[in-house]
């Protein structure tokens, strides 16, 4: 993932990975099939630690606002960190084959249990399209992709506001979710 | 044979088959073959397979938005510009799935340039098809909106099309009018018109 995130995927070699591990070429192949297959675990395993903050942050707070707003706190600041990865994780997986875009499609979709908690807190939830969390989803992953694809990762937690915005708004509307993000704003 | 139209022969066979072969497994070889044409025909107008791909994307857009423009037939009724360009958008990649996934998934493959102009795309048709923020009746909303709907309508057309049901697509056209609308309007009337485009109620 390191080496995928310096050269990019497709300049990537099985020999770059070896002598990054420090390990043999049997090794690899002992573990992985191919490239494709070390660069999924690895997707996997980069989306886990993703998820596991974020779920973190998200029951450390009460009341769905403040949940939502902790959990993308959370995951503008852990993309920030490793703006190379970030952008592997989020622009460059599409390099990598089908089955890469079906993981990156369902890692995405691992954040609908945070979105769909506003079904409940929402007046009308019960009337909004099951796909609520995925437009909501897709609203958030295109700011945020916008933002890597600029070169902008390091800065992404000032995407914050949009961000939470974009998640309240389908569910509450335009000005509850205006509202709540301006009683969050610091 | 007008050179002209020559060119456009293989940006025609570039697209589809890029569409069904995956743009990484195409080869100028497969893109002359559908074309008809010879690999010095297509090396006197294209550098190599990646210069011919984004001009092909670009006729595509250009393609596809002339008739998303036309749909609308200059509607100054903003809902219904909306919904006319949702669906023309919807029923053209419905019709021809390999356009379809060239046009939203493939192109995801073809580079940065490529996907430059994919996001690019998809900004010009979410702010035409708004061309209605004065309906949010002054309300404040942030800069961003567009590319929030942007992503929002991507992303549901993007999953579609990955699990390869791109003509099921028409039956997403209530969501994806939700998605476009709910910004100006909110969850309660955007869930409202969205039931009065469903199937069932027509």
């Amino acid at each position: 993932m390191r080496i995928a995130a310096e050269k990019g995927y497709a300049a990537t070699t099985i020999a770059d990975l070896t002598r990054e591990a420090g390990i043999s070429r049997t090794t690899f192949y002992e573990m992985f099939d191919d490239k494709e297959a070390c660069f999924l675990a690895a997707y996997d395993r980069v989306v886990d630690a993703l998820v596991r903050r974020v779920t973190v942050a998200y029951e450390a707070e009460e009341g769905w606002p403040n949940r939502a707003r902790a959990g993308l706190a959370e995951l503008l600041e852990a993309l920030a960190e490793e703006p190379e990865v970030a952008r592997l994780a989020l622009i460059d997986v599409s390099a990598a084959g089908p089955a890469a875009q079906r993981r990156y499609r369902a890692a995405l979709q691992r954040l609908t249990p945070f979105f769909e908690e506003g079904r409940d807190f929402a007046p009308g939830g019960r009337n909004l399209p099951a796909n609520t969390s995925r437009m909501a989803i897709g609203a958030v992953a295109g700011l945020i992709a916008d933002e890597v694809s600029e070169g902008r990762a390091e800065y992404l937690s000032g995407l914050l506001s949009d961000v939470l915005f974009a998640t309240l708004m389908p569910y509450i509307g335009p000005e509850a979710a205006a509202r709540e993000v301006g009683e969050r704003a610091r | 044979m007008a050179s002209e139209s020559r060119r456009d022969l293989i940006l025609a066979a570039m697209i589809r088959v890029v569409g069904s072969k995956g743009y990484k497994e195409t080869s100028v070889a497969d893109v002359i073959e559908e074309a008809g044409t010879s690999r010095t025909t297509f090396y006197k107008h294209f550098e190599d397979k990646h210069e011919c791909f984004i001009a092909a994307y670009e006729m595509l857009v250009e393609r596809v938005f002339a008739e998303v423009v036309a749909s609308c037939n200059g509607s100054e009724d903003w809902l219904q510009r909306v919904k006319s360009g949702l669906a023309t958008i919807v029923e053209l990649f419905a019709l021809d799935p390999e356009l379809a996934r060239t046009a939203v998934v493939e192109v995801a493959a073809a580079g940065a340039e490529a996907r430059q102009l994919h996001w690019n795309a998809v900004a010009r048709f979410t702010q035409y098809l708004e061309g209605g923020r004065e309906l949010s009746g002054g309300r404040e909303l942030p800069d961003n909106i567009s590319l929030m709907s942007a992503g929002a309508v991507s992303g549901l057309i993007f999953d579609e099309l990955l699990a390869g049901r791109a003509t099921q697509l028409p039956a997403l056209l209530p969501d994806l009018l939700f998605a476009m609308l709910v910004p100006y309007i909110g969850p309660s009337a955007a869930a409202e018109e969205m039931r009065r485009v469903a199937p069932t109620a027509s």
